[in-house]
């Protein structure tokens, strides 16, 4: 007996990852919730003075209000979020904000310029990997509470950093400018964790939705919050469930069980055209598909290695396959899309050149290296690929699949060789990623911040001047060629292999409307949401 | 043949002289027994057939490179990508365009050699630990037997998979984790098989000839327990390829681009709605595979089990 029983236990562990759709097929959808399929296992917090995750993002930006905002109703248009209106003084340094009047918290105080004082100086305060968006103006964790003074109506920020005023403003609207409710935030306060700790799981929001519910790798609830600034989101509620598999994803949108599917590829998606009640648009995104090659590693700090790596991607080979429709192919740290940014694709697969290379080098016989990436479509398939166009080099990858969060944190330690993955801006200014992709200037093993250049250990003190000039140009016109001119150096010669950008593809049910991602999760907005 | 000393009808000496009811020597007495054994499995068609599969498997491993062109399994085509079955690709193409034909093909080395690498391990880590504790008895006993309660009282599965996470992904790393969760039952079928004869005459006998414990256990016990053992090890080969299976499913198991079987059944999830042979092929090998095994399992226990 005992034989049957563990062999039975073995086939129906073998058979758990698909327990998942079981259970979920048999809640549909009710008509006042939206449901996505999406995955969602990079959430690792929801409190917007930490979170730093595009998952993370997207559920912040849907929960928490912001000083400064660009809507829905009009992408390219930045408005007041909580503040009505501010002013610059003439030096640049100083941004005055007004407070809207009457704004209410979920918990039904209002908006006070004292909230929005707090939440800035926390997240200096907090200091963490999201912290360098503000602590670049030159706040401190010292000087934050002279800098940033709110009382009664009025917030007045004070920068000591170089930077061009429409950077600062453009900073207002990311996700460290979210507004949390002070006296919330302390009422939940642990050994002077200013909330953090309560606030992964809750919410303080005057935002459009309220926190009902994180479950690590299962879901996210959102619940509407009638007294939104915007006014009521049409829906209830909207829940994000964690769906891994593409698979899995179109089965719930085809029962019904999902309005939206989110990471459909595109062998989901020829099949689906053909369904009347299930529609797929796409929008340009902006996240960035990259290889990040840490110099720590012997063979890759050498300038022609990483030049022959370079060539060693078949980037047609996969937009034209297994990726087609989902991701085109640029080589740049910016977006299209992007101010300044750049159609830029020097590299294409060339394994001649590149063995010719790495024979310069001193690599004729190639290497091994390790590479992590995402234990999921597309980073399997991705992978693949690119450990055989290297092999044909005789460069040996061996790829170590791992759960996102597992290479986030792999990489944010510099333990990787190789690791793979995607990045998304932080706001809306080519600022963002050249600040991340273009800035180590302190590259010892603890440095003030740990953006992408330090984690790759590229020590580029010059190069950095070069970038932080370009953030404080005032001409439009010259910055766009300084971020030109950054874009082509960091592809050519940085630790970076940049593959694609990618393309929204969302399916959803033609009952589910209004749905309409912008360029980075900070656009995705889930108050739009209609449903019929 | 013509010099044969054995009495009996001169055609089918060799068969008269294996089923002598009067063996002369002690090799011809043991040859008779498993003669015996063999004639008795044979007329069971379902252990030839677990027999039949597990020698197709063996010879598919061996002569891999003869069946399927060794490049095809994990070159990658991607015009090509999956393919429905055709004469090109016997069973279609995946979704990087590699031959699923030659990928179970040499998917079956890895399979065998966990296999065989897992029965290599277990079996002397369980007779060294169930031989001394049958043998000796009382403190020995209960300490040996407690640590393999210890290791019985994890579910078998989760056990693999939390070595192979902490060991870190890769082919040895999962033979290492399935044989640390495989070897208590043997332990148990060797300390069994002791208790039953730790008292017989012929082992007295040996003891009272002065001979040391260690070469009573070797030349008296040993031999009397691995029957058993080899038993329930082919009856155990089904779950350790399904537990090998399991791991490569869930990444712990032989890395990409190794055709290992429960990975192609993992990467085939993606497409199997509408490309269902990219992972039901590899699955329906597993489950053959599996199932020969058991047969030839229930067939080599009916035949040597001299009690029914």
């Amino acid at each position: 007996m005992t034989e049957i029983s563990r062999r039975l236990l073995l086939a129906g562990a073998a058979a758990a990852p698909f327990a998942g759709w079981v259970r979920i097929a048999d809640a549909a959808a009710p008509k006042d919730t939206a449901v996505f399929a999406k995955q969602i296992d990079d959430i690792i917090t929801l409190d917007p003075g930490e979170c730093y995750e595009l998952s993370g993002i997207e559920m912040c930006t849907n929960i928490y209000d912001r000083l400064l905002r660009y809507e829905a109703e009009d992408l390219n248009k930045l408005v007041g979020g909580v503040a009505e209106s501010w002013t610059v003084s003439p030096d640049g340094k100083t941004f005055t904000f007004k407070i809207r009047p009457n704004l209410k918290f979920q918990s039904g105080a209002p908006v006070t310029a004292e909230d929005v004082e707090f939440s800035l100086q926390r997240v200096v305060l907090m200091d963490k990997t999201s912290a360098f968006l503000l602590t670049q103006l030159g706040w401190s964790k010292t000087t934050v509470k002279d800098l940033v003074k709110g009382s009664g109506d009025t917030l007045t920020l004070k920068i000591t950093a170089d930077f061009a005023p429409s950077l600062v403003l453009n900073l207002m609207t990311s996700i460290v400018a979210s507004v949390v409710e002070k006296k919330v935030a302390l009422a939940n306060e642990t050994n002077g964790d200013l909330g953090n700790g309560w606030l992964k799981t809750h919410s303080a929001s005057s935002g459009a939705f309220k926190l009902l519910a994180w479950k690590a790798n299962e879901s996210v609830s959102l619940e509407a919050y009638p007294g939104f600034r915007l006014g009521a989101p049409p829906l209830k509620r909207v829940v994000v469930r964690h769906v891994p598999e593409p698979a899995s994803q179109r089965l719930l949108l085809e029962k019904a069980d999902a309005d939206y599917a989110r990471d459909l590829t595109p062998d989901q998606i020829k099949p689906l055209a053909s369904n009347p009640d299930i529609k797929v648009e796409s929008f340009k995104a902006a996240n960035t598909f990259y290889m990040g090659l840490n110099l720590g590693y012997e063979p890759l700090a050498n300038p022609k290695v990483r030049q022959a790596m370079k060539m060693l991607v078949d980037y047609d080979g996969m937009v034209k396959s297994f990726l087609a429709g989902r991701f085109f192919v640029q080589q740049s740290f910016l977006p299209l899309g992007f101010f300044g940014a750049i159609e830029y694709v020097p590299f294409k697969l060339d394994v001649a050149k590149a063995k010719a290379l790495l024979a310069e080098a001193g690599y004729k016989d190639g290497f091994a290296v390790k590479m992590a990436a995402p234990n999921v479509s597309p980073w399997t398939e991705i992978s693949q690929s690119v450990q055989q166009t290297m092999g044909q080099a005789g460069i040996k990858v061996s790829i170590e699949p791992m759960e996102l969060k597992a290479v986030i944190s792999q990489y944010r330690g510099r333990g990787h060789q190789i690791a793979m993955l995607s990045w998304g801006p932080d706001y809306f200014d080519p600022h963002t990623n050249a600040d991340s992709f273009v800035h180590n200037d302190d590259n010892s093993d603890t440095p003030k911040t740990k953006p992408i250049a330090w984690r790759n250990k590229w020590f580029i003190p010059d190069i950095t001047k070069e970038m932080l000039a370009a953030a404080k140009e005032l001409d439009a016109k010259k910055r766009a060629e300084q971020y030109a001119a950054l874009q082509k150096k960091v592809t050519d010669e940085g630790p970076y292999i940049f593959m694609f950008q990618n393309n929204n593809q969302i399916a959803r049910r033609t009952t589910a409307t209004g749905f309409n991602p912008g360029i980075t999760e900070d656009l995705n907005f889930y108050r739009t949401i209609r449903k019929s | 043949m013509a010099t044969a000393p054995v009495p009996g009808p001169v055609p089918g000496s060799l068969r008269a002289w294996l089923l002598s009811p009067a063996p002369a020597s002690r090799r011809q007495a043991r040859f008779g027994r498993w003669f015996r054994a063999w004639l008795g499995f044979r007329r069971n068609p379902l252990a030839m057939s677990g027999l039949a599969i597990v020698a197709l498997l063996v010879l598919m491993a061996v002569f891999a490179p003869l069946i399927a062109d060794q490049q095809s399994a994990t070159l990658q085509v991607l015009q090509d990508r999956l393919q429905p079955a055709s004469w090109q690709h016997p069973f279609g193409t995946d979704e990087l365009g590699r031959d699923i034909f030659a990928r179970v093909v040499f998917g079956s080395r890895i399979t065998l050699t966990i296999v065989v690498m897992v029965g290599v391990i277990v079996v002397p880590v369980g007779l060294a630990i169930g031989l001394p504790a049958g043998y000796f008895g009382g403190v020995v006993d209960t300490v040996l037997m407690r640590i393999t309660d210890i290791f019985l009282a994890f579910p078998r599965l989760v056990l693999a998979l939390a070595f192979a996470a902490a060991l870190g992904p890769g082919i040895e790393n999962a033979v290492i984790a399935i044989a640390l969760t495989a070897w208590p039952p043997y332990a148990r079928l060797a300390r069994a098989e002791t208790l039953t004869s730790r008292r017989a005459e012929f082992i007295q006998a040996a003891e009272l000839q002065g001979a040391s414990h260690l070469r009573i256990i070797a030349t008296q016990i040993v031999p009397l327990c691995l029957p058993s053992v080899i038993i329930r090890l082919t009856l155990d080969m089904a779950g350790i390829i399904l537990t090998a299976a399991g791991l490569g499913f869930l990444g712990l198991g032989a890395q990409p681009p190794a055709p290992e079987w429960g990975a192609m059944v993992s990467s085939g999830r993606q497409v199997l709605l509408d490309q269902w042979w990219v992972a039901t092929i590899p699955g329906l090998a597993i489950f053959i595979v599996s199932l020969g095994f058991n047969l030839l399992g229930d067939g080599l226990r009916d035949a040597s089990d001299a009690r029914s």
